[in-house]
């Protein structure tokens, strides 16, 4: 694996265990600048899991993470924050008693100095935060929620914005419309890593993909190759079924 | 009408100081997630600097009042250490079990070591029975104002660091999620500890205005006052900042009126009689458990 100055996220080999259970066993992943990269695989094969770690939040039991050629293995959730990689969580983690306005601002906790480009950048995304600005995060609908949550990672301008499962219960046409708004991120030159169980969506928009199944990475390749994969389409892409 | 307006005035001074009080113990209890029914001993500690350092410099309040703050600060901060594995591992009633320990050392230290254990009292120049206002038979004195203006001031304050800074946002992010607050990139530890310095202030403030308001302190007002806090928290609702500050209000004036027309000692029973009622009728308290 060469090492280029492209790279933004360089995991080697990274494990996390559960006690006894290992969640992730040595996966290793290349992310390059501007990528627009997703994580497919069912419930449990571990892509929130990586998520949590890379991020610092599980504490890698082996391996490493290398973001922006930095080793950032071990280093408090805080610091690799601050280093820029934001992260939408599974279920959104939106903070439903505070208004848009101070979850947005949240957002920007290690990138106060320019707060108002920012903000008027993210409105720019999604008016209709701008709109209910004053109200509290709980009041929106569940697309509205995504909506925040990517825009409050966004505020803390990421150099990799990991999301995972933005798609979880919300209708096909907002999937589409939030799918769209990433697609128009990576376009401007957002480097991004996405986890999806909506596999037939996440090779649609992402250019590459790494397949989970039970902790590892058991394919990878770019989205119009592991369309045509036998395997990929038997176990995610089930015969015709539109998802 | 005259001595009714006087004991809501007093009841309104006394209440705001247990407004405060609430509001200290309720950001513990929210950001740092313990129980800190130690916070008020803590209080009433800092009333003896006050007191010391009073005496040590020939009642500069100049001295006395930042001392008192600093040494609140400095206590408050120091406890975080010991609470802090309990409150990663939520462990709540543990937190409260050693708040209670502590309650007993700062109690014992203050009824074997502090003058001896003999109430102190603090001097004119502090508690200010002067009149500052005067309205036919009714007098609000220079330390009932004070101490009302002040609490008013030391909320304001405090509501502005919550809801207008990040490290407000920070707190409030960790009160409601603490695992949210973590994948945002808020450094959870120093927060923390931020949050006891935040109440640490807020404690010694009130020590100062508990020194106006009561002229005098004692090893067992610790205990007094910790319980009179933890049933106004339950009273609003545990973590309702607003329901606190409203609560220990209701209970100053509860406890003001009473004084005033019933024999002096059933004001704590009035008092603590009403919190019973609403914990029985409404078991969240009067404005719900909300951040």
């Amino acid at each position: 694996m060469e090492q280029t100055k492209d790279e933004v996220l360089s995991v080697k080999d990274l494990s996390f265990a559960y006690g006894m259970v290992s969640a992730l066993r040595q996966v290793s992943m290349e992310i390059r600048r501007g990528e627009f990269v997703a994580l497919i695989g069912a419930n449990g094969a571990g892509k929130s899991t990586f998520m949590a770690t890379v991020l610092g939040i599980n504490r890698a039991s082996g391996g490493s993470v290398c973001f922006m050629g930095e080793k950032i293995t071990h280093r408090p959730t805080d610091r690799i924050v601050a280093s820029g990689i934001c992260l939408c969580p599974e279920g959104r983690g939106i903070l439903p008693e505070m208004n848009i306005m101070d979850n947005l601002l949240l957002g920007a906790y290690h990138n106060r100095s320019n707060i108002d480009q920012s903000l008027s950048r993210v409105f720019r995304i999604f008016p209709i935060l701008a709109e209910r600005k004053g109200q509290s995060a709980g009041t929106l609908s569940g697309g509205q929620q995504q909506m925040l949550s990517i825009g409050r990672a966004l505020m803390g301008i990421p150099k990799l914005l990991m999301l995972d499962e933005p798609s979880l219960g919300l209708a096909p046409l907002l999937v589409r419309e939030i799918l769209e708004i990433l697609h128009g991120l990576a376009r401007d030159g957002q480097t991004i890593l996405l986890a999806e169980q909506n596999v037939r969506k996440a090779l649609q928009y992402a250019s590459r993909a790494y397949v989970f199944e039970t902790g590892k990475i058991v394919l990878a390749g770019p989205s119009e190759d592991l369309m045509k994969n036998e395997a990929v389409i038997e176990a995610y892409l089930g015969g015709s079924a539109e998802v | 009408m005259e001595g009714f307006l006087a004991q809501s005035i007093n009841g309104l001074a006394l209440g705001s100081i247990y407004g405060l009080l609430v509001t200290g113990f309720n950001l513990l209890l929210l950001v740092g997630g313990i129980i800190p029914f130690v916070y008020p001993f803590v209080v009433v500690i800092c009333m003896y600097v006050t007191w010391a350092v009073m005496g040590a410099t020939g009642e500069s309040l100049l001295l006395a009042i930042p001392a008192t703050i600093l040494s609140a600060t400095v206590l408050t901060v120091l406890m975080e250490p010991l609470f802090r594995p309990l409150a990663k591992r939520k462990a709540e009633a543990q937190t409260f079990v050693m708040a209670v320990g502590l309650s007993m050392i700062l109690t014992h230290i203050m009824a074997l070591h502090l003058n001896h254990g003999f109430p102190v009292s603090f001097s004119a120049s502090l508690v200010g029975r002067e009149a500052a206002i005067k309205l036919g038979l009714v007098v609000v004195s220079r330390g009932q104002l004070l101490t009302f203006l002040g609490t008013i001031a030391a909320v304001v304050a405090f509501m502005y660091l919550l809801y207008r800074t990040m490290p407000g946002r920070a707190f409030r992010s960790m009160a409601q999620n603490p695992l949210v607050a973590r994948l945002l990139g808020i450094p959870i530890n120093r927060s923390a500890v931020a949050s006891y310095g935040v109440a640490g202030v807020l404690g010694g403030v009130t020590a100062v205005f508990l020194a106006m308001a009561l002229g005098t302190a004692y090893p067992i007002l610790g205990e007094n006052l910790a319980l009179k806090t933890l049933a106004v928290a339950l009273f609003a609702g545990m973590g309702n900042l607003r329901g606190g500050l409203i609560c220990g209000l209701i209970l100053g004036m509860a406890e003001g009126l009473a004084t005033g027309y019933i024999a002096g000692l059933w004001s704590n029973a009035v008092a603590f009689g009403m919190i019973m009622v609403v914990v029985i009728l409404r078991p969240k308290g009067l404005f719900g458990v909300k951040f």
